[in-house]
């Protein structure tokens, strides 16, 4: 389980969020949703380091995670981006490749374990085509795969993802949930920032809601509907419909 | 892919050697007086001939061959190194004001230490350190390390080829030496000036080689990389540190020479492809070659006269330069 304990978080010398208290359980997906500027980013952030944790505490699987090793946080959890500039000039299979980054010895050789993981990760995102192609030369989509790919290579029993749908057209953005849920399957504990509220409702075990740079409250989309959580803090009106697929949700 | 740039890497390592060869025989013998390559070779496996030629040869033309392989190699990998630890095509130890810098407490040191060589080797690894320091604190404090950066640079290098300028006014004696200074010019080097410098540079070469995945993985951006586990912030000052070293060293014995680490980069990625590990070597190669084309066209093309070094690789950067500014308007340099 991760874990935030009063967290006090700033972005350089600015204080964004006081006194955050969240819990995102062990092998279930949790959205994390929020209007803009509800400070979603800036608590994932405080998960790499971009932003950093003035009070409180985090803990992951009951250790302090701020405690630990650089190298050993990049082995228990990784983190897809939002904002990442330019695509690089490297191959997919490159990129996917610096996902193995904390388990390099100094010579920074590949093992065999990790060529397997990176062979996984590649056939796992669907790229096997496009492995052998730069990425600064793929599609937006494409690109959100490769960074996904060397995130999966990192082998983390936790995986981060802020705004992994960016860029992805509709069935990309299908493609992505699928893939997410096949991760849960694998045991992954997945955190995700979506903008997307009736994918959220859809995908999520649990949701994490943010207002106004705090914890407005969580549940599992049931509980967070039925409180009219999602409705408040989204000024909207959601309603439920059974299809063929299952559970869908109509918001306006 | 991965294959074919291999490929490309080995051709290009192979052919800018057998390039560099050839342009160190070739800047050994040409000159006022053209020295044979038989005797060339001679006087170099012998090294005790003491022939009018065998003297131009040990204590003109080797010590500036010398010089030119080492200014190119630190001002080249410098660059490499710039450019992908900040992201930015126009990153060189020029723009990031480290050469300001160094050449900034070299002129203080032909003030304060006039007949002591060895001190300026010191006070431009001083000038170029201090600078760096003070412009990555600035970054710091003002919260954007990258842009910041860059644009600290630029004022600085203005401010300091203005104080420069100052002293040059005001000290009549060091007009003379600063005038080839502010140019870049290899004329005059001697194997004792190079002696400080070439421990400076050689390993620093390495280092930031061995450290190259470190540099590949920092330009995913800083929140990938530290997602990756490794440690930004000191990573960062560690290569910038590098860099500064590899251009104070060249600062103090061959002057403010421009463009060497801007350009050869940009041409090595082109063959050698982004991965530091081979960019940073590969850019220490080219930029031998490059300075002593220019040094050897210098000599050769107005002879008797002589085109300080600085001079025409200033005329054939600056183009360069502009055309960068035009195409890629200095944005991201991925590794």
């Amino acid at each position: 389980m991760l874990e935030f304990k009063n967290a006090d978080i700033r972005v350089g010398r600015t204080p964004i969020l006081q006194g955050i208290s969240a819990t995102f359980e062990k092998g279930r997906i949790t959205a994390l949703v929020g209007l803009n500027g509800s400070g979603k980013t800036t608590l994932l952030q405080s998960l790499n380091g971009l932003s950093s944790v003035t009070d409180g505490q985090i803990f992951l699987d009951g250790e302090d995670y701020l405690a630990l090793a650089p190298g050993e946080r990049a082995k228990r959890l990784s983190f897809f981006s939002q904002l990442r500039g330019s695509a690089p000039n490297i191959s997919v299979r490159g990129l996917v490749e610096h996902g193995r980054f904390p388990y390099m010895g100094f010579s920074r050789k590949r093992s065999p374990e990790d060529l397997d993981a990176m062979e996984k990760a590649i056939d796992f995102t669907g790229l096997s085509q496009e492995a052998d192609r730069l990425v600064s030369e793929l599609s937006g989509g494409m690109q959100q795969r490769a960074y996904l790919a060397m995130q999966i290579a990192q082998e983390c029993p936790y995986m981060v993802m802020d705004e992994p749908q960016n860029f992805l057209d509709l069935p990309g953005q299908r493609e992505l949930l699928l893939l997410i849920r096949a991760l849960k399957e694998e045991g992954k504990t997945v955190i995700l920032v979506i903008h997307d509220l009736e994918k959220a409702l859809r995908i999520a075990d649990r949701i994490v809601v943010m207002d106004r740079r705090r914890i407005a409250g969580s549940g599992t989309p049931g509980e967070c509907l039925e409180s009219g959580l999602l409705q408040k803090v989204f000024d909207c009106r959601i309603h439920p419909a059974e299809t063929e697929e299952g559970i869908r949700y109509l918001i306006d | 892919m991965k294959k074919k740039a291999h490929a490309n890497s080995r051709i290009f390592f192979l052919l800018s050697a057998v390039l560099l060869v050839l342009l160190i025989l070739l800047g050994l013998g040409l000159g006022s007086v053209r020295i044979p390559l038989r005797e060339i070779l001679r006087v170099l496996s012998e090294g005790d001939a003491e022939t009018a030629n065998a003297v131009i040869l040990r204590s003109v033309r080797l010590p500036r061959v010398l010089a030119g392989i080492l200014t190119g190699a630190g001002l080249g990998a410098a660059g490499a190194i710039l450019q992908t630890v900040l992201n930015n095509s126009l990153a060189s130890s020029n723009t990031i004001g480290v050469n300001s810098g160094a050449g900034f407490f070299v002129m203080l040191s032909m003030i304060f230490f006039p007949k002591d060589p060895a001190a300026r080797s010191g006070m431009a690894f001083l000038g170029a350190l201090i600078t760096v320091l003070f412009i990555l604190c600035l970054a710091y404090f003002a919260e954007r390390s990258r842009v910041t950066i860059i644009l600290a640079g630029i004022t600085i290098s203005s401010f300091l080829s203005a104080a420069m300028n100052l002293i040059k006014t005001l000290d009549d004696s060091i007009v003379i030496n600063s005038l080839t200074f502010s140019i870049g010019s290899l004329a005059g080097v001697r194997l004792s000036n190079l002696a400080y410098p070439a421990i400076g540079i050689l390993p620093a070469i390495l280092i930031a080689t061995l450290l190259g995945k470190a540099l590949n993985i920092m330009s995913l951006g800083d929140g990938t990389a530290m997602s990756l586990g490794l440690k930004v912030h000191h990573y960062r000052i560690v290569f910038v540190l590098l860099a500064s070293l590899l251009a104070g060293c060249v600062v103090s014995y061959a002057g403010l020479i421009s463009f060497v680490g801007l350009i050869v980069p940009h041409v090595c990625r082109y063959f050698t492809g982004h991965d530091a590990r081979v960019l940073i070597p590969a850019s220490a190669l080219l930029g031998a070659v490059f300075v002593l084309i220019a040094d050897l066209a210098g000599r050769v093309l107005f002879a008797p006269y002589e085109l300080p070094v600085g001079i025409l690789l200033s005329l054939s950067g600056a183009p360069f330069f502009l055309y960068l500014l035009l195409k890629k308007g200095g944005r991201r340099v991925n590794a």
